[in-house]
């Protein structure tokens, strides 16, 4: 029990740095990212064919996943200036749907469909047993780190500017701020942090394959985040633990349930996942934890 | 704004996150009980339509052996798990059966996208795999033997589709498939063996997440092909079964009989799929006594291979260990090849008749529902029948090509 805890507190874990990407993009630009598995998809091929063909320190490797993402998130970021809201989130989802098309048809590159095996895991062959707890303290600690960084952002001028364009983004330009350059930086931060995870990911499992990357990972990560509570960091990373736990423990519904099929649990558990969440927003519209507003000064 | 999490209740949220799987499962059974085998079948996503089927017929033949006294003196628990035919989901539903349920081996999982991410967490912890999937590179992973398949690795379909259309007088052959890790190989192996003999061969590569074909299938009309592989899974087929009635396409059509099922005939309709052909479906030569025995098992008149390997697997994890008298994954994969590969001996079609048979000392060799189940050192299939059906009335036929 205790190394499968460990392994699913590591999926918890990169699902966390997902929804901290998101964060940035949406809860604080006000940015729909819906192709948020197209940035986690691009980070895990960058790492993994850097370390796996031509043979590039794992380091390297987060590195580059991380760079290329961001990269990536600016050039969106340029051609969707225009769009916003139901826009915005149309086309972002075409982006990662083009992203995992790319990587299922240029095998030449990425071996389609057969996908990615033997990528190289840090230290394993010295942790040996204990490469899963290991892994799964370098990832909490990448967890905290970021949720330490994005903390700064969101306080600092930076997001404060940021929430200014989230809540209107004239009134912000009004107000002197470039906002295309807020929204460039913005993404290019955001699709850092997935590309980390796709990476995290691609170097904890050693295999990844284009099928992986399918939008029902974005909508994990979306459930995460308005559970966890939008604009909020640490809501980010509760609500990314609490979406793991919801999809694990009702595995364990079958001995509480032994009279439905293993047909009926599987459908049984999709339709908790979505009832979880109606249920959190009714109790909690703004999530389990909303968002810290600093409070503005009223009427002496 | 008050604060809605105290520390105090942060703390206790997090100390019954952690607690919650422990008290939920409340397992009865020590670690020395009964032996734990396990099914990671698709009961979501695109493989819904087999998975079911698969555990079925495991956990028929578990309660079989269960009610004859069990193996090795001990209760045989079966678990399954849904794999949601994703990759990612499926290395989380090994987890739990690797680490929480400690099973010894893993039967009949699907897509070989998830075959191919969940085998290093089988090999790494010593469980046995018994898969489906067809993808021609999971065999060659570093497995240490911790893998066997009984679905015919690729090439041999992409070659019995050949044989098929050279046998039809095919002169003019377009190819349709979705882009899967198979899709080259069968490409290859059709194009290799065809095109020498003077056929002219065009092919599609689809992506088979899309709702609609029309445009591919009217590009195949114009193509003028006279016959036509429609080799889609049975969702992307009954959307192309559609179409080509739309289109009103006159030529001959074969599929893979894995999309080629009953619900792919309710799904398309009597019409649309009249006069289609299912190619490469493993079948047992000259029907077999263990495709007789599931069919009684089961309580059904026809079966598909998914089921036919899905009992095969539950018989052949059962004989090896009571072989071995063993239970471990490391006993299944040193013993499978006595009971599947040993020609000579006595042949046995259930795990009945060979548990009786192992316990009165005698060598045996299981013959299966889905073929002979003889694995190379790789843990592909050695020998393999291939049987091919028609749909006529609605119904699937056997033909002779």
């Amino acid at each position: 029990m205790t190394s499968y805890l460990i392994a699913m507190a590591t999926f918890a874990s990169i699902y966390a740095i997902l929804a901290l990407g998101l964060n940035v993009m949406w809860g604080m630009a006000g940015m729909v990212n819906l192709g948020i598995v197209g940035f986690y998809a691009f980070g895990a091929y960058i790492s993994a064919l850097l370390t796996v063909n031509a043979h590039a320190p794992i380091a390297l490797g987060f590195l580059a996943a991380m760079i290329g993402t961001a990269a990536m998130g600016a050039l969106v970021t340029l051609g969707i200036m225009r769009l916003r809201d139901d826009y915005l989130a149309i086309v972002t989802l075409g982006f990662a749907e083009v992203v995992r098309i790319v990587a299922e048809n240029e095998i030449w590159l990425t071996r389609g469909t057969d996908g990615i095996s033997g990528i190289p895991q840090p230290l394993k062959h010295l942790l040996g047993a204990d490469f899963n707890l290991a892994y799964l303290i370098f990832c909490l600690v990448i967890v905290a780190l970021t949720l330490f960084v994005l903390e700064r952002v969101r306080t600092s001028p930076f997001g404060r500017v940021l929430r200014a364009i989230r809540e209107d983004a004239q009134v912000a330009a009004f107000a002197g701020k470039d906002v295309l350059k807020f929204k460039v930086k913005a993404f290019a931060l955001g699709g850092a942090l997935a590309g980390l995870a796709g990476a995290l990911y691609a170097h904890y499992t050693s295999y990844i394959v284009p099928e992986i990357y399918v939008p029902l990972l974005t909508i994990y990560i979306f459930l995460a985040l308005t559970a966890g509570g939008i604009g909020n960091n640490f809501g980010a990373v509760i609500g990314a633990f609490v979406v793991v736990f919801f999809l694990e423990s009702t595995r364990f519904l079958i001995g509480v349930v032994p009279w439905l099929s293993a047909e009926q649990l599987a459908a049984l558990r999709e339709f908790l996942v979505g009832l979880g969440l109606l249920l959190v927003l009714y109790a909690r519209p703004r999530g389990l934890m909303p968002e810290p507003l600093p409070r503005l000064a009223g009427p002496s | 704004m008050s604060r809605l999490i105290t520390r105090r209740g942060a703390l206790l949220t997090g100390a019954a996150t952690i607690a919650a799987p422990f008290v939920i499962t409340s397992p009865g059974f020590g670690q020395t009980g009964p032996i734990k085998i396990a099914g990671l079948v698709s009961l979501t996503g695109s493989g819904s339509p087999f998975g079911p089927n698969s555990r079925v017929a495991h956990q028929a033949v578990v309660d079989q052996v269960n009610a004859a006294g069990g193996l090795l003196g001990r209760k045989i628990e079966y678990l399954a798990e849904d794999d949601q035919t994703n990759a990612e989901a499926g290395v989380r539903a090994t987890r739990k059966l690797i680490d929480v349920d400690k099973v010894s081996a893993i039967m009949s999982v699907w897509a070989s996208a998830v075959g191919s991410a969940v085998v290093p967490l089988c090999w790494e912890n010593k469980v046995m795999l018994l898969g489906i999937s067809a993808a021609d590179s999971i065999a060659l992973l570093p497995h240490q033997g911790y893998f066997v398949r009984t679905q015919p690795h690729t090439e041999l379909q992409g070659k019995e589709f050949a044989r098929f259309a050279l046998a039809q007088g095919a002169k003019n052959l377009y190819l349709i498939m979705p882009q899967t890790p198979f899709t080259e190989t069968v490409f290859k192996a059709i194009r290799d063996t065809v095109e020498p003999k003077g056929v002219k061969v065009q092919s599609t590569i689809i992506d088979g997440k899309k709702t609609s074909f029309r445009s591919e299938i009217d590009e195949m009309v114009r193509a003028t092909p006279d016959l036509f592989m429609m080799g889609g899974y049975q969702a992307e087929n009954i959307v192309m079964a559609k179409d080509l009635f739309r289109a009103n396409f006159k030529g001959k059509v074969m599929g893979f009989a894995y999309g080629m099922t009953a619900a792919f005939i309710d799904g398309a309709g009597k019409d649309a799929a009249e006069g289609m052909y299912a190619v490469a479906e493993p079948s047992p030569a000259g029907g077999s006594s263990a495709y007789a025995a599931l069919k009684a098992l089961v309580k059904r008149d026809t079966l598909d291979t998914y089921i036919c390997q899905a009992y095969d697997h539950a018989n052949l994890v059962i004989l090896s260990m009571a072989k071995g008298k063993d239970a471990s994954g490391t006993g299944v994969r040193d013993n499978i090849r006595k009971i599947a590969n040993n020609d000579s001996a006595m042949k046995v079609d259930n795990a009945l008749d060979g548990l009786k048979a192992l316990a009165d000392g005698k060598e045996i060799k299981y013959a299966g529902a889905s073929g002979p189940c003889k694995f190379s050192d790789i843990g592909n299939i050695i020998e393999v029948a291939f049987r091919t059906t028609q749909i006529k009335d609605g119904k699937l036929v056997e033909v002779k090509i």
